[in-house]
């Protein structure tokens, strides 16, 4: 492609250059990238992280060679200096001072803002619990319906339909934690299809926190903030061990077991679908 | 039967034209992916009987009829196969049905919408001619006052009020008689939410759904008022704006912290008052309470809109939220009756349907948290209360008082009571709440205080849904911010650190200029 | 391999024209000279139908000196019952075929009212949906065999639709005014009637046979009698329905 020479000197410079791929990544990450498919605005702070890393670049870039750098002060020196450019000497001045001014008093002007909401997202649970008044040992505890092999086809099939009775409103149809009533609550429901979750758990730990729910978690916990119901006051021992069935073998993850568990071993991880 | 619409089909086309843009898919594939993440909801044989169906309003689809709402064909017409896959893809807003588009390849959803097919008789008939309907372009000046102008007038004429409400908030009188087909309760959609019109918020989409209608459903197509030339296509596009006109241009973003600016002058008490027009709104989404006995999975309230203000001793919040009834209200017991039919029930007996009035709690906890710690945010436990405002229609009256858990609530006496002032027009609650920041009972009452964030939470009934006690719309716990006035002083470190910019600026400048004039070949090197 | 597919094609295209010719084959040859004719009676105590609240549409209420009902059942004062539709639900020859008539069947809003309130028409013939009221009604078709519709009428205007599959009953309703049912049979025949203000019904026109005869009614639902004639001959079956 051929430029024409004026737009040419400019393309060639270092500092030009460098003023394009800054105002280009800017665009590309504040208005562009929202505009993807299944991608959402970026928030400020990363906005601010990413034109950090551009900048670095482009400052490693300018300065790596002797005569590129000196090509690059060019301008800025040009500016500071010559006797032509007086007005834009005074403007560049009075734009950064009142940015800086600006930014002061975004700093500085106490506005009130939602208290970090420092929450383990997964306590460490209780040895034992009390599940309907029968004493149970979470150490070590296995969900009894996997050695039941021949009925395995019913225990999913019971466990799909008590998560479709109760759980869908809130972890959804895909098991992604968006379910229709979702947003409204603070913490999001658990996102099951994401390897954070009941990919790195025991089934036992799983089973206590349906069990118990939000009322059950310990205090680092925030159990006050959590939507999740008690479900020992609607669902049978049995019915929580088959949607628990249903949760790995509908997202694929594998539980983690007590052998892995002791070991540090690797989380079981078999994924096939997306 | 069969014949009967074969020899018609005959007659009507010799040669069956081919609808489906898309190749012929295998439906053993899109079984296993309809089986894997739709049977759920829509059913093994797709009558939209899954478990989780009889817990949800709307119903999932019923495939075996083949009546689609958001189509692009005539009413009464099959839906082309983008109308079905553009529902798979996006979803349907306001409902339980996700957009599958990501989490499903795209493949999956092409076999699942040919499975799907396969449920109804009517998709095997290939002399139905799938056609979608011819849309005009929106003609311009959508947002002017000349086209909201006609848009209202043909929203008369042509009796969307009717159903709508002259506000357009699903309220008007034929509202409580509205059934779907097979007979659930439906209501009119509220104008004012168009982020949760089932087939899109944009005016297009409007424009689409007022010329096919949606089928199933109480809304007609308007198609023939066209044909008829009782209004002119323009002027139908004309009340698709002013549709589009009543909601905000983007779904209302939920943001954490609701502030409350300080007002030099009085409390504004009346929901009416002049100056609430100059505070900002928050929206605050609510859904059913579906976490404690009895659950409601049906809740009316899709959310409310909270402002606040405060002055030097008191606070003002006012909540707006669409609720299509004044509760009580006897034409809405049979469509009460119907919701409760229709939705699973946690109680052996069904509640019967009764003239329940509306309400709202705005609870705080009982003093400001030092920490992240703060009380169950389902009305507190028993040991750790919470600090209410409850409002009802009927008595229509504001109380304070501490909730231990859902089932106890314990109105505190002694002129505790918020100050209340509510309106209902046209489908909508306007009620101010006030209080002093201070009060007497420091132990049971929250004290507010300016520059804290102060918890807080909101619940909604609405009578005429069958809602009272635990069947409500719920929240999570936000935050109120009573606002300070800046101090002068807070100016005082950006003007000096403009100055030591400016200073450093023109220092940096000057030595320059200094290194230019002595070292001439030094830096200097300005090709004038 | 390609002279084969158009010959295919034109095969097929043959076929289909004369198939099409075949399915067109004059009709009145399937009409006989036999009837069959009836009365609908009622027995048991004559409920009354509730009464509707028309203070939303001044204009309609305005056509009623009295109260208006709902005309879920309506006994003649002779004791029979209006409203039953009468119809040879089989027993008519597979093959036959009847000439879709080129009249149109008329249903008005009237009054805030469908009338009438059970007709009957034949596949493929037009139905008139008319709006002499003035006032937003909208119709709605709810055939499970024959696809829906919902079409909104604002104004005195005339709408038209067809019907493509036998159906007892295709429900018609307005949800502006929810109190407003029709009731519409869609058959591929013409051998049906309804009782009037004299509870009778005539079949005419039929060919020699045995056939089931169904009545159907709103609330009662259905009756059926087998009935054989010869020739011309004239046959009478009665329907008694009871008060539930």
């Amino acid at each position: 492609m051929r430029l024409p020479a004026g737009v040419r000197r400019y393309a060639e410079h270092p500092f030009w250059q460098a003023v394009t791929i800054l105002v280009v990544a800017y665009v590309v990450i504040v208005f562009v990238i929202p505009l993807l498919p299944g991608s959402a605005l970026v928030p400020k702070s990363v906005v601010l992280q990413y034109m950090a890393t551009v900048l670095v670049g482009v400052l490693i870039y300018v300065s790596d060679n002797e005569g590129r750098w000196h090509r690059f002060q060019d301008p800025i020196r040009a500016m500071l200096v010559e006797r032509r450019l007086k007005l834009v000497r005074g403007g560049v001045l009075v734009a950064v001072t009142l940015l800086v001014g600006c930014f002061t008093l975004g700093q500085v002007r106490t506005t009130v803002s939602a208290p970090p909401n420092l929450r383990s997202i997964h306590p460490a649970p209780p040895a034992d619990i009390t599940f309907r008044g029968k004493a149970m040992t979470l150490t070590g505890l296995e969900n009894p319906l996997r050695h039941e092999a021949d009925s395995l086809a019913a225990h999913l099939a019971l466990g799909k339909r008590v998560y479709y009775e109760n759980c869908l409103p809130c972890h959804g149809d895909h098991l992604d934690g968006q379910g229709h009533y979702a947003t409204a609550f603070n913490p999001l429901p658990a996102n099951f299809q994401d390897n954070g979750t009941i990919a790195q758990l025991t089934e036992s730990f799983v089973f206590w926190r349906i069990a118990k729910g939000g009322p059950g978690l310990p205090r680092e916990g925030a159990p006050w903030n959590s939507a999740m119901p008690v479900w020992e006051d609607f669902l049978s021992e049995r019915e929580i061990w088959s949607v628990i069935l249903f949760l790995y073998d509908q997202t694929g993850w594998k539980p983690r077991t007590w052998e892995t568990e002791s070991g540090k071993g690797e989380t079981g991880k078999e994924k096939g679908d997306g | 039967m069969v014949s009967g619409l074969l020899l018609l089909a005959l007659r009507a086309a010799p040669f069956p034209i081919p609808h489906s843009p898309f190749p012929p898919q295998d439906t053993t594939r899109g079984k296993a992916v309809y089986v894997k993440w739709c049977a759920g909801c829509h059913g093994d044989k797709g009558a939209g009987d899954g478990p989780a169906a009889s817990r949800m309003l709307p119903r999932p689809r019923d495939f075996t009829g083949a009546i689609y709402k958001v189509r692009t064909t005539a009413s009464g017409q099959l839906p082309t196969d983008q109308d079905v896959l553009r529902s798979i893809d996006e979803g349907l807003p306001g409902t339980a049905m996700p957009a599958w588009k990501d989490r499903l390849s795209e493949r999956e959803r092409r076999d699942v919408l040919a499975y799907l097919k396969t449920f109804s008789a009517f998709f095997q008939d290939t002399s139905q001619h799938i056609v979608p309907l011819t849309f005009s372009k929106e003609p311009g000046g959508a947002t002017s006052a000349v086209a909201l102008k006609v848009g209202r007038q043909f929203y008369d004429s042509i009796g969307c009020w009717k159903c709508h409400g002259k506000a357009g908030r699903g309220d008007g009188p034929s509202a409580p008689t509205l059934k779907t087909d097979p007979g659930e309760p439906i209501f009119a959609a509220d104008l004012h939410e168009s982020w949760r019109f089932r087939g899109g918020a944009g005016t297009a989409d409007i424009y689409r759904r007022l010329r096919t209608g949606l089928d199933g459903t109480p809304m007609p197509s308007f198609s023939d008022l066209i044909d008829q030339k009782f209004l002119t296509d323009e002027q139908l596009w004309r009340v698709a704006q002013y549709v589009r006109s009543l909601s905000p241009q983007r779904a209302p973003e939920v943001r954490d912290v609701i502030h409350a600016p300080r007002l030099p002058g009085g409390l504004p008490r009346s929901p009416d008052d002049s100056a609430w027009a100059r505070v900002e709104r928050y929206w605050f989404p609510l859904v059913g309470q579906v976490i404690r006995k009895p659950r409601w999975f049906a809740p009316a309230v899709a959310g409310v809109w909270v402002q606040a203000v405060h002055t030097a001793d008191s606070l003002a919040l006012r909540l707006e939220w669409d609720d299509r009834s004044e509760s009580p209200d006897t034409p809405w017991l049979e469509f009460e009756r119907r919701v409760l039919d229709h939705v699973t029930s946690d109680d052996s007996v069904p509640a019967p349907a009764d003239l329940w009035p509306d309400g709202i709690a705005v609870q705080f906890p009982r003093s400001i948290p030092a920490g992240m710690e703060r009380p169950y945010f389902l009305m507190g436990t028993a040991t750790d209360p919470v600090y209410q405002w409850r409002w009802t229609s009927m008595p229509r009256q504001a109380v304070a008082g501490l909730a231990r858990g859902l089932s106890r609530f314990d109105v505190l006496g002694g002129g505790s009571a918020p100050g209340a002032g509510a309106r209902f027009a046209d489908g909508q609650w306007r009620l101010v709440l006030t209080r002093a920041l201070a009060t007497a009972d420091t132990a049971n009452e929250l004290q507010f205080e300016a520059g804290r964030a102060i918890p807080v939470a909101f619940f909604a009934w609405d009578g005429s849904n069958g809602e009272h006690d635990t069947r409500m719309a719920v929240s999570a716990w936000y935050f109120l911010a009573l606002d300070q006035p800046t101090p002068p002083r807070v100016y005082l470190s950006p003007v000096v650190a403009m100055a030591v910019t400016l200073g450093l600026g023109m220092l940096v400048a000057v030595r320059a200029q200094r290194r230019a004039g002595a070292g001439g070949d030094g830096g200097g090197r300005s090709r004038a | 391999m390609r002279k084969f597919g158009s010959l295919a094609a034109v095969v097929a295209a043959v076929l289909v024209v004369a198939l099409a010719a075949w399915t067109r084959q004059p009709a009145g040859n399937a009409q006989g000279g036999a009837t069959v004719t009836g009365k609908v009676k009622f027995t048991g105590a004559k409920p009354t139908n509730p009464p509707i609240d028309m203070t939303e549409e001044p204009k309609c209420k305005a056509k009623y000196t009295t109260t208006p009902t709902r005309e879920t059942v309506v006994v003649n004062p002779n004791g029979t019952l209006a409203n039953v539709f009468v119809y040879v639900k089989s027993g008519l020859p597979a093959s036959a075929k009847y000439e879709t008539p080129k009249t149109a069947v008329l249903i008005d809003q009237d009054g805030c009212h469908y009338r009438p309130h059970v007709l009957g028409i034949m596949v493929g013939q037009t139905l008139e949906i008319k709006n002499s009221d003035g006032i937003l009604h909208n119709i709605k078709a709810k055939g499970v065999k024959n696809r829906p519709f919902n079409i909104s009428q604002p104004t005195t205007m005339t709408s038209t639709r067809t019907f493509s599959a036998p159906e007892v009953m295709v429900p018609l309703e307005c949800n502006v005014h929810g109190w407003m049912q029709a009731y519409l049979g869609v058959l591929p025949h013409p051998f049906y009637a309804i009782t009037g203000a004299d509870g009778s019904f005539t079949i005419k026109g039929l060919p020699p046979g045995t056939y089931t005869i169904e009545a159907w009614h709103e609330k009662y639902a259905t009756q059926t009698a087998t009935v054989t004639i010869a020739g011309t001959e004239s046959k009478t079956q009665d329907f008694t329905f009871a008060a539930k």
